[in-house]
């Protein structure tokens, strides 16, 4: 069966668009009237309506104690879970004779973000932040050493809870 | 006489064992692991942590099936509601006051508390959870030896050990009921020369190695069966690698040779295996000076030194050499004025009481027996003095270097400072990075398999030596030790018919057996 073909019908002569720019301008006006829907975003960061998601997975952050020392017992669950093999962890001992990482780096570039590292910690000192800007004017600056991950300020993700699939 | 055989039958499995058997070997004979934390087979019987109740038809109550030998017609179950619900029980008490602390704890992966309770525990606790755990101090058992008293669940182990098996009771249970802890004698240390065993026989992470602390978590571990080189006793020994370092020895049961046990000696002599000051490339002597070079223009200096050198070659090598790599060095100079000898060194003899005919030996040597079966000589001050006025001497990782007149030949993993003026230098793999053989005094030929890759251009010994055997016009070279095995197996009487593949990973005594 051949395919059949519309054809349209142009008008031939005097064409004007005056008409249509006009409706286009209408509208374009009309759009200022209308509430706002963007974000100043350097001085703006969240909304009343937008705020980032409490399972957002950023950049990580470790917590602390009471005395400000890592939670981390150098178990090694995270660098073998890690997927992206971004997690160097060296045992050691502390001053008081407890397992401690001597070496804790995590390499931010490498990090796939997918928060398995938060999820399998059983002293829950590791952990996704809610938090997206990393800028830094070097590479090297990317991988966090135990110092800077113990510094970091932001909030930590809640993840996925199974029980609350739908985060209600 | 034919053994007398009994026929029971364990969760629905018809199994036939020798009169006498424990339940719980029979139960590994049906394929069925009886969770256990006392019971071990190289120690005595004690029966004290109730975990192997299983319910034997029949019989009115549970029975623990680690003291209960088998009897004709048994009907076993180890898997009914009954012995389920007694080993969860059993569980739950072990449980009250063990810390949890499985994330700093060494045995983590490797622990049977973990397993078990994972296969057949509770989920959770039936304590609030501020009930207050026990707790007492880690103490300093030894020299390798630590004690976590929090982890211990009184399995007594390590005291049946120290007692039955080294006779030394050293070790007891000191105090009662749930104060109860595993303490040393006041006035002396957990320092006998095969103490490290308790670490492996300590189900949970209650003794601990302190030379293996917070190094490696389990899971990390790659496992190859090897050989302990540190005497010529040739006990079984796994490697633990980690990322092609080897972290960790521990011993291999082979009921012939080590049973379950190895001493602390082999169990300490690892490091030079993970040594960084190797020889990575073959080195030629080019206007006075080593340069670095490839295989091929190495082995053919080799055989053009040998063609032309005069007929008087010595040979010393080391007794840490493999089978394969001595007799091939041995048969490059087949038909000429040869003498070869290897160095024993000597060090204090050790025995494990409890275990007869295994100690650690004074001879150091672990293949010792086998360099004597291929024609070495254990004279080696005579030898060095051959050397002086040899044309050829070819020296196989040993360190004394002989003053001579004629040319040097290197085959070693390291460069000590009196071989640098050897016209070849050849690299070689140590007994972590190859597949091998020994020979052990009692004539035993067993093989170790490679843990880790060899640094550079580094090969095994047997491959050099065939490699240059065959350039010499002595037959082909051989691509695997199993290959270069079998020539040693046909040229060797006392080795005839043996194989690697019959020789498995437990070895087998050598055909023609040696005077010892």
């Amino acid at each position: 069966m051949a395919i059949g073909v519309k054809v349209m019908k142009r008008p031939g002569t005097k064409v004007s668009y005056v008409r249509a720019t006009l409706q286009g301008m209408a509208l374009t006006l009309q759009h200022l009237f209308r509430p706002k829907v963007t974000m100043q975003y350097p001085e703006e960061k969240s909304s009343q309506d937008w705020t980032l998601s409490p399972r957002w997975r950023g950049t990580h952050r470790m917590l602390t104690d009471e005395q400000g020392r890592a939670k981390c017992v150098a178990c090694g669950l995270c660098p073998q879970i890690c997927p992206a093999n971004c997690i160097k962890l060296v045992p050691g001992e502390d001053e008081a004779g407890n397992r401690y990482p001597l070496i804790y780096e995590i390499d931010e570039f490498r990090c796939v973000f997918c928060g398995y590292c938060q999820e399998v910690c059983p002293e829950e000192a590791i952990h996704v932040g809610v938090h997206y800007e990393n800028s830094e004017f070097s590479r090297d600056r990317f991988v966090y050493d135990l110092e800077r991950l113990c510094a970091q300020t932001h909030p930590v993700s809640t993840l996925w809870d199974p029980s609350d699939p739908k985060g209600e | 006489m034919p053994e007398e055989l009994v026929n029971l039958t364990i969760d629905g499995v018809p199994v036939s064992v020798s009169k006498g058997m424990l339940v719980i070997e029979a139960a590994k004979q049906a394929g069925v692991l009886v969770p256990h934390y006392c019971y071990h087979p190289g120690l005595p019987v004690a029966g004290v942590c109730r975990m192997c109740l299983v319910e034997i038809e029949k019989q009115p109550k549970l029975a623990i099936s680690c003291a209960t030998q088998v009897a004709e017609g048994m009907v076993v179950k180890t898997q009914s509601a009954a012995a389920k619900s007694a080993r969860t029980g059993v569980l739950e008490f072990l449980l009250i006051n063990h810390p949890l602390d499985c994330p700093i704890c060494d045995q983590a992966g490797e622990c049977e508390l973990q397993d078990f309770t994972f296969q057949e525990g509770r989920a959770g606790t039936r304590y609030s959870p501020d009930y207050p755990k026990r707790f007492n101090p880690v103490e300093d058992f030894g020299p390798d030896v630590l004690y976590v008293p929090n982890r211990c669940i009184l399995c007594t182990r390590c005291v049946r050990f120290m007692e039955d098996v080294a006779r030394e009771p050293v070790l007891n249970v000191s105090e009662r009921g749930d104060r109860a802890y595993i303490g040393v004698h006041p006035e002396t240390r957990l320092d006998h020369p095969w103490a490290g065993n308790v670490v492996d026989l300590c189900p949970v992470g209650s003794l601990l190695s302190k030379d293996f602390l917070h190094k490696a978590r389990a899971w990390e571990l790659d496992k190859t069966a090897s050989l302990c080189t540190g005497c010529s006793q040739g006990c079984n020994v796994t490697l633990d690698t980690r990322e092609n370092v080897v972290v960790r020895v521990r011993p291999r049961p082979n009921l012939e040779v080590n049973r379950y046990f190895i001493c602390d000696h082999g169990r300490m002599n690892y490091r030079w295996m993970n040594r960084g000051d190797r020889i990575e490339a073959p080195l030629v002597k080019r206007g006075g000076e080593l340069h670095a070079t490839d295989w091929q223009d190495a082995l053919e200096r080799v055989t053009t030194t040998l063609r032309g050198a005069g007929p008087r070659v010595v040979s010393l090598v080391s007794p840490r050499a493999s089978t394969e790599a001595l007799f091939f060095a041995r048969e490059l100079f087949r038909g000429l004025d040869w003498t070869g000898a290897f160095q024993v060194v000597m060090g204090e003899e050790a025995p494990l009481a409890g275990v007869p005919d295994l100690a650690l030996r004074a001879e150091r040597a672990p293949n010792g027996r086998g360099a004597e079966l291929l024609g070495y000589g254990r004279e080696y001050a005579a030898a060095l003095a051959a050397a002086q006025s040899a044309a050829v001497v070819l020296v196989l990782d040993e360190p004394d270097i002989p003053v001579r007149a004629g040319t040097l030949i290197y085959v070693g993993t390291v460069l000590p400072e009196r071989a640098r003026d050897a016209e070849v230098v050849l690299p070689i793999a140590n007994v972590a990075e190859e597949d091998g053989s020994f020979v052990n005094r009692d004539g035993r030929v067993q093989r170790y398999a490679q843990a880790k890759p060899a640094p550079g251009m580094a090969r095994p010994a047997w491959w050099v030596f065939s490699e240059l055997g065959a350039a010499l016009g002595h037959g082909e070279p051989v691509g695997s030790a199993a290959e270069a095995f079998e020539r040693v197996a046909q040229a060797i009487d006392a080795l005839r018919g043996l194989s690697y593949e019959q020789l498995g990973f437990v070895g087998k005594p050598a055909a023609v057996p040696v005077a010892v």
